[in-house]
This record gives C-alpha cells, sequence and structure tokens, in this order.
C-alpha cells in the first residue's frame, strides 16, 4: 500500500462486539465486526484485523489509531483512548452534520448525548448501575420468548396491543414476563409492552439533557425497528435513517478523532 | 516539591488515636460529633476534645448499618451506624459522648438508632426548618442554650464566657489560615493540590486544635516561601473542576480518584466534609446562641428548605466559588439516598446552565460495583470541557491573528 496515502482507524470495544473502521481522509475504506470475547484486547485486535484484511491492508498502514469502548483501557495497540460518548458524538456529526442528539444504546449501558453543530458533547447522562434499556436485557427477553435477538423489534412491530410492563430491572422483567405468558398474554404484544417500557426509561434520560432535532440512534439495539419505532413514539421525534450500521458508529466517530489527533501531531501526509 | 508540613500532619494523624487514649486516661472527654450546624466552639470551651465522626467508603459496614437503620438511609448514615456497631473505628472508639444535629433529618435518625442500640450518650441540637425566619433563629438561639446545658451537665462545669472567647479566636484563626492555604491549590503552578488542602481540612477534624492552628501556620508559611504570588488562573490543558453536592469523608476517595485518574484537576469545592464550612462564618456575640446563630448564618445545608431560586444564598455561593477558582464544569456528586442533594441536581443543573457552567451528576454509593461506568462519564465530562476549552483558544487565536 502506498504510503502516501492516510488511513485512520478506530476501534471500538464494547460488552457484546467489538467494532473497527478504517477511514481514508474523508471516506469510511473498511469496517470489522466480530463479537467480544472475555479478553478485550484480543477482541479489538480481532475487529481491527477483520477491517485491515477486508482492505488489503497492514497495521502499519494505518496513520493513527484510536480505542474507544469499555475496552479502551486496555487497547495497546491504540495510540490513545477516548470515551465512547465523545466518539459517538464525532461520528453521529461525521455520517449527519444536522444531528444534534443521540441515542447509544449499547450492550450494557443506554446514553443521552446532545451535540453541537461541531460534533462536539454539550451534555450528556447515562443509565445507572442497570441493565434496562441496554442489549442485555433485550438478550434476556429474547431467550425467554426463545427467538433471535434480531428478531425482537420485527416481532413488536407485529402486535395488535401492548400489554404494559412495570419492571425494567432485566431480573423482575424476566419473571414478569414469565407471568405475562402463564396469564395468556401475547408475545408479540407483551415485547410490545418491552419496548415500549424501555423506550419510557430513555424518555426519562432525556429529561435530564433536552432534545433537540435531528435526532440519531447508534449502538447495537439501533439495528432492533421496534426499538426505534416506541423510541420515536416515546420522545415524539423522527430518527435520522443511519448510512451505515448503526453498531459501527463509536468506531467511526474514533477513526475521525483519530484523523484529527494525527492532524494535530503532524502525522498527516 | 513536597510541603514537609503535610508529612508531619499525616504522621501526627497516625498518632492521633493512641494520643486520645492517653488523654482520656487522664480525665479528658472526648465529644465525636456529626452534623453541619454542630457548633464545635461550644464543645471545645467545655474542655471536651472535639472530633468528627465522618466515616466513609466502606461498602461492608454499610450493610453492617443497614441491620440497624433502614436500607433507604443514606450510604454516609448506614455506615456511620456500621462503624458504631463494629466499633473498630479508632475515633468512635475514643468517644465517650457523641454531638449530633438534626440538620438533616438521616443525621438526627442516626442518633436515635446509635443511642437505642450501642447505648451511647446523645445530645442532639435541634434545627430550624425555616431558617431564615426570624422566628427560626429565636427557636435556634434556645435550642444552641439547651444543647449547651446538656453538655455542661456532661462536662461537671458551666460554660465560661471567657474559654469560648477563646476558643472563638482560636477557630478563627484556623478558618482564616485554611481560606489562605486554599487559594494556593487552584492557582497556576500550585504547589499544593485541592486534594491535599482537602485532607488537610479534614486533619483538623481530628487532630488538637492549637497544634492544628500552628501546623497550618507553618503550611502556609512554606507555601508563601515555594509560591510567592499564587494567581488563580488556568494552565495549559487544565480541565479545571468543581466538586459539589453531598458531603465525600474521610475513606471514600473513590470519585476524588477517579477524576484525577482522568486527567481532570479539582480546583473547588462547596462540600459539607470541604471548605464550605469554614466559610462565612461571622461570630457577633461571644454567647451559645451567638456562636449557633453564626453557624446557622453560613451558606445554609441542603437539607434545609428553601424554594425560591433567585435568592437561594447555596446557589449565589456556588456561583462566587465557581467564579473564584476560575472552574470550567462542576462535578455534582450525590450519594445514594441522599435526598437533599440528590433533588436538587437537576435545579442546579439548570442555574449553572444559564451560566455556561456544564454539570454532571454523579450518583454513587460505595460499592465498587459502579466505578468504570463513572470513570466513563468523568472522563466524557473531562473531555468535553477539553474540547470546549480548545475551541475558545482556536476562536481567540483567530481574532487575534
Amino acid at each position: 500500500m502506498s504510503l502516501s496515502r492516510n488511513f485512520f482507524a478506530g476501534v471500538d470495544v464494547g460488552s457484546l462486539a467489538a467494532k473497527a473502521v478504517i477511514l481514508e481522509d474523508g471516506k469510511i475504506y473498511a469496517t470489522g465486526l466480530v463479537p467480544s470475547g472475555v479478553n478485550s484486547v484480543e477482541s479489538g485486535l480481532t475487529a481491527l484485523n477483520l477491517a485491515l484484511g477486508s482492505a488489503g491492508l497492514k497495521k502499519e498502514d494505518l496513520k493513527y489509531i484510536v480505542g474507544t469502548g469499555y475496552g479502551r483501557v486496555s487497547a495497546p495497540y491504540a495510540n490513545k483512548a477516548v470515551t465512547e460518548i465523545t466518539c459517538h458524538a464525532k461520528g453521529a456529526n461525521y455520517l449527519h452534520p444536522t444531528v444534534r442528539t443521540i441515542i447509544d444504546m449499547g450492550g450494557q449501558d443506554c446514553k443521552a448525548i446532545r451535540i453541537d453543530q461541531d460534533g462536539a458533547v454539550v451534555d450528556f447522562a447515562m443509565n445507572d448501575k442497570c441493565a434496562a434499556g441496554t442489549g442485555r436485557f433485550l438478550e434476556v427477553m429474547a431467550g425467554v420468548f426463545n427467538v433471535k435477538l434480531d428478531d425482537l423489534g420485527a416481532i413488536a412491530l407485529s402486535a395488535t396491543d401492548t400489554v404494559p410492563m412495570s419492571s425494567t430491572c432485566t431480573v423482575f422483567a424476566e419473571s414478569e414476563t414469565i407471568s405475562l405468558v402463564a396469564r395468556g398474554e401475547k408475545p408479540e404484544n407483551i415485547l410490545n409492552g418491552i419496548h415500549h417500557s424501555i423506550a419510557n426509561r430513555i424518555a426519562g434520560l432525556f429529561s435530564r439533557v433536552g432534545i433537540e432535532s435531528d435526532v440519531f440512534f447508534s449502538g447495537g439495539v439501533a439495528k432492533n425497528s421496534g426499538m426505534k419505532t416506541a423510541i420515536e413514539q416515546a420522545l415524539k421525534v423522527t430518527i435520522v435513517k443511519p448510512e451505515i450500521d448503526p453498531q459501527l458508529i463509536g468506531a467511526l466517530g474514533a477513526a475521525v478523532i483519530a484523523r484529527n489527533f494525527a492532524k494535530k501531531e503532524g502525522l498527516w501526509v | 516539591m513536597p510541603i514537609k508540613t503535610l508529612e508531619i500532619i499525616r504522621k501526627r494523624l497516625e498518632e492521633r488515636p493512641a494520643e486520645l487514649q492517653t488523654a482520656r486516661q487522664n480525665g479528658q472527654k472526648v465529644v465525636g460529633w456529626v452534623g453541619y450546624n454542630v457548633p464545635e466552639e461550644i464543645i471545645h470551651a467545655l474542655g471536651f476534645i472535639p472530633v468528627r465522626i465522618a466515616v466513609g467508603g466502606d461498602d461492608r459496614l454499610v450493610e453492617v448499618g443497614a441491620r440497624y437503620a433502614s436500607s433507604k438511609t443514606c450510604v454516609f448514615i448506614r455506615e456511620i451506624v456500621g462503624a458504631f456497631a463494629e466499633n473498630q473505628d479508632p475515633y468512635i472508639q475514643q468517644t465517650d459522648l457523641l454531638a449530633f444535629d438534626a440538620t438533616c433529618l438521616q443525621n438526627y435518625r442516626a442518633a436515635e438508632v446509635i443511642e437505642y442500640f450501642f447505648k451511647k450518650d446523645v445530645v442532639v441540637l435541634a434545627v430550624p426548618r425555616n431558617f431564615d425566619w426570624d422566628e427560626a433563629k429565636k427557636y435556634f438561639a434556645h435550642e444552641a442554650n439547651e444543647f449547651t446545658r446538656l453538655l455542661e451537665e456532661r462536662a461537671g462545669a458551666p460554660l465560661d464566657s471567657a474559654r469560648l472567647a477563646e476558643s472563638v479566636a482560636l477557630y478563627n484563626d484556623i478558618r482564616e489560615t485554611l481560606k489562605s492555604i486554599y487559594t494556593f491549590q487552584a492557582s497556576r503552578d500550585n504547589v499544593i493540590s485541592w486534594e491535599e488542602v482537602y485532607d488537610l481540612i479534614q486533619a483538623g477534624e481530628l487532630l488538637d486544635k492549637k497544634e492544628y492552628l500552628s501546623l497550618l501556620q507553618q503550611t502556609l508559611a512554606e507555601l508563601k516561601e515555594l509560591q510567592p504570588n499564587p494567581v488563580i488562573e488556568a494552565d495549559d490543558g487544565d480541565s479545571r473542576l468543581f466538586i459539589s453536592g453531598s458531603l465525600i469523608p474521610r475513606g471514600d476517595r473513590k470519585l476524588i480518584g477517579i477524576i484525577k485518574s482522568v486527567g481532570g484537576r479539582i480546583v473547588g469545592d462547596d462540600l459539607w466534609s470541604g471548605i464550605l464550612p469554614h466559610l462565612d462564618l461571622d461570630i457577633k456575640e461571644i454567647s451559645p446562641a451567638g456562636v449557633a446563630l453564626a453557624y446557622l448564618n453560613r451558606t445554609p445545608h441542603a437539607a434545609l428548605p428553601y424554594l425560591d431560586l433567585e435568592s437561594d444564598r447555596r446557589l449565589k455561593k456556588l456561583h462566587e466559588l465557581l467564579s473564584t477558582s476560575k472552574a470550567q464544569g462542576v462535578i455534582y456528586h450525590t450519594l445514594r439516598y441522599c435526598d437533599p442533594f440528590t433533588f436538587k441536581a437537576k435545579e442546579t443543573k439548570n442555574v449553572l446552565a444559564k451560566s455556561g457552567i456544564p454539570l454532571l451528576e454523579i450518583h454513587t454509593e460505595y460499592a465498587g460495583s459502579d466505578y468504570e461506568a463513572m470513570k466513563t462519564r468523568v472522563e466524557a465530562f473531562v473531555e468535553m470541557i477539553r474540547i470546549k476549552a480548545e475551541f475558545v483558544e482556536e476562536e481567540a487565536l483567530l481574532a487575534n491573528a
């Protein structure tokens, strides 16, 4: 690969998936996405190598790497570590400069982020020590109904009714769901209720930071169409359609920041 | 360069429990106090040795405390109750008598629980809710006299006015010296950190007051020599943070450690366990009521209700301290079930937003399970402030170009 070309990478190691995005100047050049393992260093490297391999690049071709996600604390392959909050802001701004509000729902947490026209964070809030509104919560619910995680949203959207779900604690919600099934409620109506109860909880997060259009939905849960619809209804907004897999936004933002750092440090050719 | 006196203070703190034991063997009594409005000068003037009971940061003791106090009591109070239950804390072991105030009702509840379950001798100072009413001040003056009478009974002697005047003068000197030292930590090229000053303030809760004043004066002299002209302004790349909210007692350094680990710099606080109680205490009359009223007239504790944001002295003080310390953001620390501060988080955030000061609320307890989540929040907040500062710097450069 020619050394005159400028490649930058962002690696986002989350609790459920590791993601990598390689950026060449102004465009996304390659991506990689793998399930996270126990070893966060290996997970990050696997995602990065997947992206490098698909682009026919070597790690040495990268001018700068930024690590993010919970795995950022142990990312020896990265030049710098930046929080996922800052990275999601930059990633969403890179794709859609008109975005001012981001909902990020990942494997183990959920964030409400407000940004300015440059993609800088203005305010943010995260869910407190609880799995409600996270990928892990939905994974447990998928297990209760014995359906694939990817199908949850579509099933919820096929509901004819919304069964109210009073609990958003993963453990209590699981037992409440089992009770509702035993009572004869239809699975799709229960799942619809679950999605709406999470969406209402997220609306609570936004009461702390405010909402401004346009609104973007990132993270693995953003692939869930039922959740997108429930959030749109709870927040009374229309969510911008993402141009790429929304699970890659954190890694994309990290790659954008990597490019900025490289420029600042004089590594940009 | 390290401040030599700080080392002496650390050593003296290690020696202090044994010293208290010896003092008690020689007939002196130790009063453990808990509260925002406990007039310590009165305790001191009666010949007692005052020590502040302020354990924190131990989740196991919180669980022990929950066997006696409700699990919905704030973690700080639960830990205090747990510490009395176990009786392993060297200062708790040395207390002959306890003095609580009822500023926060959870504090008052702790007094009841400790008296009931652990058979401790407890004196409680009642505190009016509507602290700015004239009737409330009359009531508080009466309660301060009653509080003094109860202490006099235990001291076996009446309060002497001359001794009270001496104690007030000593405490005033301590407060003034602390304020002078505090300026240094917020300065450019600071030789003492906020964390060191915070520890220094809390050392005063335990050490002998005359010795403490002398050590503070030594510290100040050292600081003046090392940094003759401290100027409070931002260093390059600083993320100047101010800590507000629930108290952070000795033993609890989780949030402070996280802030430091992500490159944030604390430059000020208005914590009940920090500089705030030492500010604006103006004793006009040497009497129990005069001392107590001066305490009540300081910046009020969050547990005392006050609904008008425009005239709220707490917010006014916060603004003043933010301006003095040139802080760029506030980390608002709320302890689980510490309702007075938790309830005020949103309104404080909204008020500060009008002045362009961002606020991050960190709601936590003493368990370590939320460490990483807290770290992510604080780190992102520091990044946010840094990016904002860089933008302002670039704008200034462009304007001057």
